[in-house]
């Protein structure tokens, strides 16, 4: 780009709009390639699924279209308000486990110190595993009969009877913040220490010199300058967190006694076990705003304020 | 193997060609994974006699219905598929299957054909699916197991008392070893073999249409009331209340189990797998003795507007006869045609009998909204079962899946 910006500075007026047509056309095609996956795999299916909204569109047999009554009737449909109410509570409490496990971490393995890319390596590692194989090998660690936690702790005789972890809600729900915790703090962690880092050694020294403790350091300087990784950080926690569907599914089928539903399981049932893709279409469009509110939401709390570079 | 295959079609060919033939045709078919034992063995027993040729495709069980409504949407649905019976009423509803109620009516042995399977594969008076495999509910006991408790191991419980005291003398022996096994946070598993208890004393969860929920009878409470008795007795493993089908067969086959309601897929699966595990096979007996049995397997359903029907016609003529019927019976499914199972079964483990006879007399729910009442992992029908047989409130969860249920099929598409 610079080289042609670089040669086309100062040409004749008529030559110059040749220039400028051309240079777009150049850009186009440049641009070409990511413009044709965004629309293939994005603009379009986000398109159609609006559209399908609209409709009353089973998963076999013909589809009629029906305008609104689609999200009319999701206004009425309290299963799915729950579901989204438990999304909320879920989120905000995994993001702070992992928050509050990953800063620690992050800040243990910034500084160089004897094996610490042993510990970068270990802390990192349940990251590079998928969330579905992830809830199956939790799905037999939490496993009442033939599992890891419950019989050990029995037969240790820590406890008098085996203690089925998934199946009352407390325990199955801070089961899966355990591992959700564990699988995606060590990536957490690898955001937060790039940002740790970016921060420049004299001002901390210029602090330590002027007699700031380190918690004081940690508010005045660690936390403002860190202000775009942990905006980053936290948009993808807590997106990822909105999302959640796999380990509620496979760990505990949305129980016990369905008081784990999360809103993409509920957008998941009503399309593939309802059969009704068209509804399942516009409870995806709502879902897809709330994302994109909070999403903004965050950008503006954490955004740069006036003066700071 | 497949060289084989193609010398023999071209044999076959050759030999057609003269009677003026065409070249050979082949059809698409799907089957659930449940099939995956028999279903290859029929389809290469019907290929390597037969100039048109099917060729099988195998879908894991909960991606069957989906991936067929997708290929469906999308042009490229099998020709036939073998369709779990419960889903034939939706299928039909949905306009997606061939009308056959005329190919079907001019089968010779079409009144023999398992009752179960055509009453689902009929829809508003038109036959859309015919039987292809079948499996019943029945109950097992550990034989070695019995013996040890100093029960007599060749007579399993033909009542419920018998099966909670029986239960309860095999749990004494201690160590790893319970009374009995269910899969407590399944509904698939519990309409199966859960239900059946209900029907023999003579209740029933739906009405014969489908059109009414009927939870709260005293046949339900008394069948919650023997499996919470034993919960709270401890003769059921720990594992039961979140076990959601994973376990459904494989804890009794590891052999710490004294009884389990399972079905006549297991006496397969036992034989092959675990050969060391004497156990015996008995019918699912009402509360006061009598019994009952859930009529399941698959139905034969055909893709509207299939260019291929004329294959698809030969395949299941093939698999109705005695030679496809033995077939599917020692890879592990039931023969459909009542008029030859004593035939097909004549060399097999004599258990299969039972399981047959289960079968024959077995019973099926109808309703078009089946999945989202009973299969459901989120349905009422599964919420129901986890919270009578192990939460503080029968009642209420009973009421609760009663008015759930009801309004499922009331908001069903009437068409």
């Amino acid at each position: 780009m610079t080289t042609i910006t670089a040669t086309t500075t100062a040409p004749p007026r008529a030559r110059k709009l040749v220039g400028a047509g051309r240079r777009q056309w150049i850009g186009l095609i440049y641009v070409a390639p990511a413009v044709a996956l965004v629309m293939v795999f994005f603009v379009i299916p986000l398109g159609m699924t609006a559209w399908m909204s609209l409709h009353n569109w089973p998963l076999m047999g013909e589809h009629s279209f029906i305008g609104l009554d689609n999200y009319v009737a999701i206004l009425r449909d309290t299963r799915f308000w729950n579901a989204l109410k438990f999304t909320g509570y879920y989120t905000v409490i995994v993001t702070i486990a992992i928050f509050a496990i990953a800063f620690p971490l992050a800040i243990f393995i910034e500084k160089p110190r004897p094996f610490t890319n042993l510990y970068r390596t270990f802390f990192f590692m349940p990251a590079v595993v998928g969330f579905a194989s992830a809830s199956l090998l939790w799905s037999w660690l939490l496993n009442v009969d033939s599992g890891l936690f419950s019989p050990a702790a029995y037969d240790l005789g820590l406890i008098d009877k085996k203690f089925n972890l998934l199946a009352t809600f407390q325990p199955a729900f801070w089961s899966i913040i355990a591992m959700v915790v564990w699988k995606v703090a060590g990536f957490t962690m690898i955001i937060l220490m790039t940002g740790l880092q970016s921060i420049p050694q004299d001002l901390q020294e210029a602090a330590v010199i002027d007699g700031a403790g380190p918690f004081a350091r940690f508010r005045a300087i660690t936390l403002p300058l860190m202000r775009r990784t942990l905006a980053l950080a936290l948009i993808l926690s807590v997106a990822g967190s909105i999302l959640a569907f796999d380990q509620f599914y496979i760990i505990l089928r949305g129980g016990p006694r369905n008081q784990t539903l999360t809103a993409v399981y509920w957008i998941f049932n009503q399309s593939f076990v309802s059969f009704k893709l068209g509804y399942g279409a516009a409870l995806s469009m709502v879902l897809l705003v709330i994302l994109v509110a909070l999403s903004l939401i965050q950008l503006w709390l954490l955004r740069k304020p006036e003066g700071l570079d | 193997m497949r060289n084989l295959i193609a010398k023999l079609a071209l044999a076959t060919a050759v030999l057609g060609s003269g009677l003026g033939a065409a070249a050979a045709d082949t059809a698409n078919i799907w089957v659930r994974a449940d099939g995956s034992n028999f279903m290859p063995r029929i389809v290469d027993a019907y290929n390597k006699a037969h100039k048109d040729q099917i060729k099988l495709d195998i879908i894991p069980n909960a991606e069957i219905i989906p991936k067929y409504g997708a290929a469906a949407a999308g042009g490229t649905a099998p020709d036939a598929l073998s369709l779990d019976l419960i889903y034939t009423p939706s299928f039909a509803a949905a306009g997606q299957l061939e009308d056959i109620t005329d190919w079907a009516k001019s089968l010779p042995y079409f009144a023999s054909l398992s009752p179960a399977h055509v009453k689902t594969g009929t829809y508003k008076d038109h036959i859309y699916g015919l039987p292809f495999s079948a499996d019943a509910s029945v109950l097992i006991w550990n034989k070695k197991l019995f013996k040890q408790a100093g029960l007599d191991p060749e007579k399993g419980p033909t009542n419920w008392a018998e099966i909670a005291a029986d239960a309860e003398k095999v749990n004494a022996l201690g160590g790893n070893i319970k009374g009995f096994y269910f899969s407590g946070n399944c509904g698939g598993c519990n309409i199966f073999t859960f239900t059946p208890l209900i029907w023999a004393s003579g209740g029933d969860i739906l009405s014969e249409d489908g059109s009414k929920a009927t939870l709260d009878s005293p046949q339900l409470r008394g069948a919650i009331d023997l499996y919470r008795s034993m919960v709270k007795k401890d003769l059921v493993p720990a594992g039961a209340q979140t076990d959601t089908g994973a376990n459904f067969f494989a804890a009794f086959a590891a052999g710490n189990i004294g009884i389990s309601p399972s079905g006549a897929f297991a006496i397969g699966a036992l034989n092959t797998q675990y050969p060391n595990v004497d156990y015996g096979v008995t019918f699912l007996p009402g509360k006061d003795g009598g019994w009952s049995s859930f009529a399941g397997g698959d139905n034969f359903v055909v893709t509207k507007g299939t260019k291929k029907l004329a294959v698809v016609k030969e395949f299941l003529d093939f698999a109705y006869s005695l030679e496809g019927q033995t077939i599917l019976a020692k890879y592990g499914s039931l023969p459909v045609r009542g008029d030859i199972a004593k035939d097909a079964l004549r060399e097999l483990d004599p258990r299969y009998q039972i399981a047959a006879e289960a079968m024959a007399k077995g019973k099926t729910p109808y309703s078009v909204v089946f999945n989202d009442l009973i299969n459901s992992a989120n349905g009422p029908w599964t919420q129901m079962v986890n919270e009578v047989f192990f939460g503080d409130d029968v009642d209420g969860a009973i009421a609760n899946a009663q008015e759930t249920m009801q309004s499922i099929i009331d908001q069903a598409p009437q068409k």
